[in-house]
């Protein structure tokens, strides 16, 4: 019995070779295995688990969970079970009842840390805060382990986060955290890094901003340690958001002197300094410095400190920064916003930048350094600075072509780069066609000289001038847009084909001839284009755009489908991942994330792409598949749109795109802008909806056309009936609501860049006619349901005895004979425009008919207007049979009717010579009556006849 | 001139100019999530002025430290094209390394594919040096073959007798390494 300890747990030996096939992927044996198992030891509960996950794996999802149900009544206690459990709801994505059973583990075992943990983090992966809070104390108290009280303080800050009314978070959630992470500290419990973090977030979020300052600075700050300048950042942070300018102006200055490279500095610098100008705030004369150092309070002392900078790395042998020259051009441009004259003490724009070109121009980030700053250039210097330049680039003699050529790649970069900064300048636009073709010459000599330096690049490696190709690229697009003259797209093309062909793994190049081939309504090269992007994961959301915008708009079903899946499949995983790491965030402390991985998930469920491929997928499968292989009502039954249901976050939709994936050097005045970004959302938005409404129509008219007939039906269908179409009212007012909206946005005629975004396919639907017949075609649906209710409705109010006799007494209801005219009258006038659908019909039908025989194909399906036509004329007899049924009813009964039987009571008043002339009335009405039934059964069945002629 | 601060999910949203890089790797959100739960501050990104996302670096720290092997690691890092040739990649090192010397690290070490030499001499420049090849540490994509890395580490000041980057002389199995 003393090594106990050390023997194997038999049921483990027993369980592993379940455990090895699922690993395995071995499900089924898996499942033999534990059958086996199960049959000596029938309460091996784990077996029955791992069963159930083998049953799961299998696509066996019902017998999976009610074999795990048996176990989970059990409310087992043992690991195994447990945990087998816990992956199996797991896999079936339903994460709530790991809790169930947890709360079930620890009730039994109460002073188990491995179970109360285990209900801890099963709370966490499914939100349940204010029980995490519980949990985390339960497990505090069983444990006293700091992690566990601060998991318990980070799920108070949570409900404080995740509270719909902001007042409950600052008033009760947040000062409850406050106080417990307090309680440590005057009990000098805190021992984590990640404790201090916690309570800075709390104090942070709670704004006390100046108790969050005191924590940073005084001993607790002395924990953060992990991240670099973890202090300084929190301070910074902090004294922004109180606005201490003096604190926040010396802490940059002082991190500036460290790293004069570092870019967030120059604007905290700046920003304070003026702050303070603005202020007038003086140093105090007496008493206390600021505890961050010297405070700069003029312009003049920011002009000298950025000059220093500058001077520095002038001195500097090799690799001077960047950072000091940039933040002189950044203080220039803040300085003229001021409409401050102090800008001159730092020099003429042209000439700094000219200098940074000197020094930075061989850098391919050089362009991006300087373009941020161009408008600091007059438009007449534009030309002038861009000789300047030229003047600073060694190109060879030139040759035949007129064409000098750079050295060496650090030559070929400068100039490279001059010829992006003129493209930059607007310099390149303004040629004329003549000047532009010119210009794609130069730049295609350059290109080819340039490929040399690269002779020995790798084919992972970009060649050194293929930017030279890009650009050559962009003024050829340039003039096919400008003169719509097709070969110099075909030019381009060829252009980065080539390109494409000496660099092959250079994604701006694939970016550009994708987009391209679909504008040409090309898709087929696209897909191997883009499969070689090597686009994984996170980029479907952010550039699956370029694939799903063209492949279904271009006829390319299959591949359209193909890439929806792509991009479904990472969307459907993010719920499940994101959670995992929920949970490791709470067990590694990283309480900052927790908040940052929720809203990560929020921000890809609510992705507009998601939303978009989500239901183009559908659409794709009714477009392909409906009333070919399965009928349109099993097809949206199999899909499990619910027309009701919206599940597309309308109001928080986030356009995860990446609208600059393509490099582009156009003018600022041809870039991509905000207004540009909003104006696409908002038509995405638009056409998203349009389909959305299409698919919940379709489904709606589906479960509506396979209704039972609505006459022989009880009452509760009836309802039913009508509750259907009133969705289908509903939706197909908001479709006319979008697509008013629809027509509004493409009369604005928004133009995107070229590199930007692609416009939706709004505009094209529109102008095809695609959407308002598409919309008559479902307002004709239910149209006819509608005809069908109502003349069931009319006929329903005529029935009843028009003549009765009741208690011995008679009973006319003439209003019955009213209603039955009017029904009448309604039946003409359907017939009519049933017989005008006829005429416009039949000849469609018979020139359909023609080709059907040209072609011999006979599995050709009439279209759905003929059989809705035929369904319709089949229900209006079935309706005018109903009304002769009912009158030949009424006027057998009216016959029937013996007046004769009738006593009527004598005596009362009426004198039996009175009751004689009563008799003989009612007599007329009774034979009026039946005059009348007679009269109108006849006009019914003449129209009844001329059904007949309605076949088409 | 670079804006250096911690990598955010936001970030993934944004690294399309890194990542489209053949050599880059973009792995699943769980990969990038177990970083930074794990270990965010060995996850840095540089930002340029115009919020073009520059490079980032992204690593952890592991091993015993009573065998001597707790260590700093670089999982990836990575610099768009038009951020390359600034020193970023080697600013980005350095600050994982500073990171790695802090938590006590005895060494940082990385994986680099063996064909691709432009990195190979970076990490040499910048005091790293070959420990051993693992065979076939990479596996076959794009019909490119399964490829060797050099698993290449640089003593930090805690391996007073750099022991730790005395090299193996004998290719191992990447089911060897741990």
């Amino acid at each position: 019995m003393a090594a106990r300890g050390h023997v194997q747990d038999p049921n483990d030996r027993r369980l592993r070779p379940i455990y090895d096939y699922l690993d395995n992927g071995n499900n089924k044996m898996a499942i033999q295995q534990a059958d086996k198992l199960l049959k000596k030891h029938k309460d091996l509960h784990c077996a029955k688990v791992l069963k159930a996950i083998g049953l799961q794996r299998t696509g066996k999802q019902d017998e999976a969970f009610s074999l795990a149900q048996e176990v989970a009544t059990l409310e087992p206690t043992d690991d195994n079970s447990l945990q087998a459990l816990t992956i199996l709801y797991r896999e079936m994505h339903h994460p709530e009842l790991v809790t169930k059973l947890y709360e079930a583990a620890v009730k039994k075992v109460p002073l188990s840390e491995e179970y109360h943990s285990h209900l801890f983090m099963a709370y966490a992966r499914v939100g349940e805060y204010k029980k995490m809070q519980q949990a985390g104390m339960a497990l505090y108290k069983i444990v006293p382990k700091n992690p566990y009280y601060f998991w318990s303080v980070m799920s108070l800050v949570m409900q404080a986060i995740s509270a719909q009314d902001e007042k409950l978070a600052q008033t009760m959630f947040l000062p409850l955290a406050e106080r417990m992470v307090e309680k440590m500290v005057k009990e000098e419990k805190i021992e984590a890094e990640a404790e201090v973090q916690l309570y800075f977030m709390i104090l942070e979020r709670l704004g006390k901003c100046v108790e969050a300052l005191d924590v940073v600075r005084g001993p607790l700050g002395e924990k953060l340690t992990s991240e670099l300048r973890s202090r300084e950042n929190k301070c910074m942070m902090m004294y922004q958001r109180l606005q201490l300018w003096p604190e926040c102006n010396a802490l940059s200055y002082k991190l500036l002197l460290k790293n004069p490279d570092d870019w967030q500095f120059y604007l905290s610098y700046f920003d304070s300094l003026f702050h303070l100008m603005d202020k007038s705030w003086s140093q105090p004369e007496e008493g206390e410095h600021c505890v961050e150092g010297p405070v700069q309070t003029t312009v003049a002392e920011a002009v000298k400190f950025v000059v220093d900078r500058m001077e520095e790395q002038d001195k500097k042998e090799s690799r001077p920064l960047r950072g000091p020259y940039l933040a002189c051009l950044e203080l220039i441009h803040r300085l003229r916003q001021r409409g401050c004259p102090d800008e001159k003490e730092l020099g003429d724009p042209l000439e700094l930048m000219v200098q940074f070109f000197g020094k930075f121009g061989d850098k391919p980030c050089c362009i991006t350094d300087l373009k941020i700053y161009l408008h600091l250039l007059p438009p007449e210097q534009r030309s002038q600075f861009k000789n300047r330049l030229g003047e600073l680039v060694p190109l060879g003699e030139a040759g035949e072509d007129g064409f000098g050529f750079p050295g060496d790649t650090k030559a070929l970069q400068r100039h490279l780069c001059v010829c992006q900064l003129s493209r930059a300048l607007g310099l390149q636009h303004a040629l004329d066609t003549e000047g532009k073709l010119r210009l794609i010459t130069e730049l295609k000599a350059h290109y080819h000289h340039g490929l040399q330096f690269g002779k020995s690049c790798l084919k992972t490696e970009l060649q050194f001038s293929d930017m030279y190709c890009l650009m050559a690229a962009h003024v050829y697009i340039d003039l096919w847009t400008e003169t719509g003259d097709e070969n110099m797209l075909w030019q381009c093309l060829g252009m980065l084909e080539e390109g494409l062909s000496f660099s092959p793994s250079n994604a701006q190049f694939k970016l550009l001839l994708l987009l391209l081939f679909c504008r040409l309504g090309a898709f087929q090269p696209v897909v191997d284009l883009y499969s070689s992007l090597d686009a994984k994961h996170v980029q479907h959301d952010t550039i699956g755009y370029l694939l799903t915008r063209y492949a279904g708009s271009l006829g390319q079903f299959a591949a359209a489908s193909q890439s929806c899946n792509f991009s479904l499949r990472f969307f459907h995983s993010n719920q499940k991942d994101t959670s995992e790491y929920i949970i490791q965030a709470y067990k590694y402390g990283a309480f900052e994330k927790i908040p940052e991985f929720i809203a990560f998930r929020t921000r890809l469920n609510q992705s507009l792409h998601f939303a978009q491929v989500r239901t183009e997928r559908m659409l794709l499968d009714l477009y392909t598949e409906a009333d070919v292989t399965l009928s349109l009502e099993e097809s949206v039954k199999a899909m499990g749109v619910c027309p009701e249901e919206d599940d597309i976050p309308w109001d928080n939709m986030r356009d995860n795109r990446d609208l600059t994936v393509l490099v582009s050097w156009d003018p600022k005045d041809r870039e991509l802008t905000e207004e540009h970004r909003r104006l696409s959302l908002e038509e995405e938005s638009v056409w998203l909806k349009v389909r959305a409404l299409t698919l919940r129509l379709l489904a709606s008219l589906a479960l509506l056309g396979h209704a039972p007939s609505p006459w022989n039906s009880d009452k509760t269908n009836e309802n039913g009936i009508s509750a259907k179409s009133s969705t289908l009212q509903t939706l197909l007012s908001q479709l006319d609501q979008t697509l008013e909206t629809a027509a509004q946005i493409t009369e604005k005629h928004t133009q995107y860049p070229f590199l930007g975004p692609p416009s939706s396919r709004l505009a094209s639907a529109l102008s095809s006619g695609s959407c308002h017949c598409q919309a008559s075609a479902l307002q004709l649906s239910l149209t006819l349901r509608e005809l069908e209710t109502t003349g069931l409705e009319m006929l329903s109010r005529c029935k009843g005895e028009v003549l009765e006799m009741k208690d011995g007494r008679l009973k006319t209801q003439p209003s019955l004979l009213e209603t039955l005219v009017f029904f009448v009258e309604t039946v003409c006038v359907v017939l009519w425009v049933a017989s005008y659908s006829a005429n416009v019909l039949r000849p469609l039908k018979s020139s359909l008919q023609k080709k059907k025989k040209k072609k011999k194909d006979s599995s050709t399906a009439m279209p759905v207007v003929m059989c809705g036509f035929q369904e319709w004329t089949g229900s209006l007899h079935g309706v005018v049979t109903q009304a002769l049924d009912h009158v030949k009813g009424q006027e057998a009964s009216l016959t029937a009717l013996k007046l004769a039987a009738l006593t009527l009571e004598e005596g009362y008043s009426q004198t039996q010579e009175e009751c004689g002339f009563t008799r003989a009335a009612m007599d007329k009405v009774q034979t009026s009556y039946l005059g009348s039934l007679q009269e109108m059964g006849d006009l019914l069945r003449k129209r009844a006849d001329s059904l007949k002629s309605l076949k088409i | 001139m670079t804006t250096l601060r911690a990598f955010t999910c936001d970030d993934l949203f944004k690294f399309n100019n890194i990542n489209l890089d053949p050599l880059t790797e973009t792995y699943g959100i769980p990969f990038y999530l177990q970083y930074l739960a794990h270990w965010p501050e060995f996850f840095i990104v540089a930002e340029a002025p115009g919020g073009e996302l520059m490079g980032y670096i992204m690593g952890k720290a592991e091993g015993s430290v009573a065998r001597e092997e707790w260590h700093g690691h670089v999982t990836a890092l990575s610099v768009a094209p038009e951020f390359r040739r600034l020193g970023l990649a080697a600013k980005l090192m350095e600050m994982l390394e500073e990171i790695s010397e802090r938590k006590g690290g005895f060494f940082v070490d990385l994986f680099v594919r063996v064909s691709n030499q432009v990195a190979v001499n970076m990490y040499k420049q910048l005091g790293y040096s070959v420990y051993r090849t693992v065979i076939e540490y990479y596996s076959a994509s794009n019909g490119e073959p399964d490829e060797d890395a050099y698993d290449m580490r640089k003593a930090l000041s805690s391996d007073t007798e750099k022991k730790s980057i005395v090299p193996i002389p004998h290719p191992v199995r990447p089911e060897d390494i741990e």
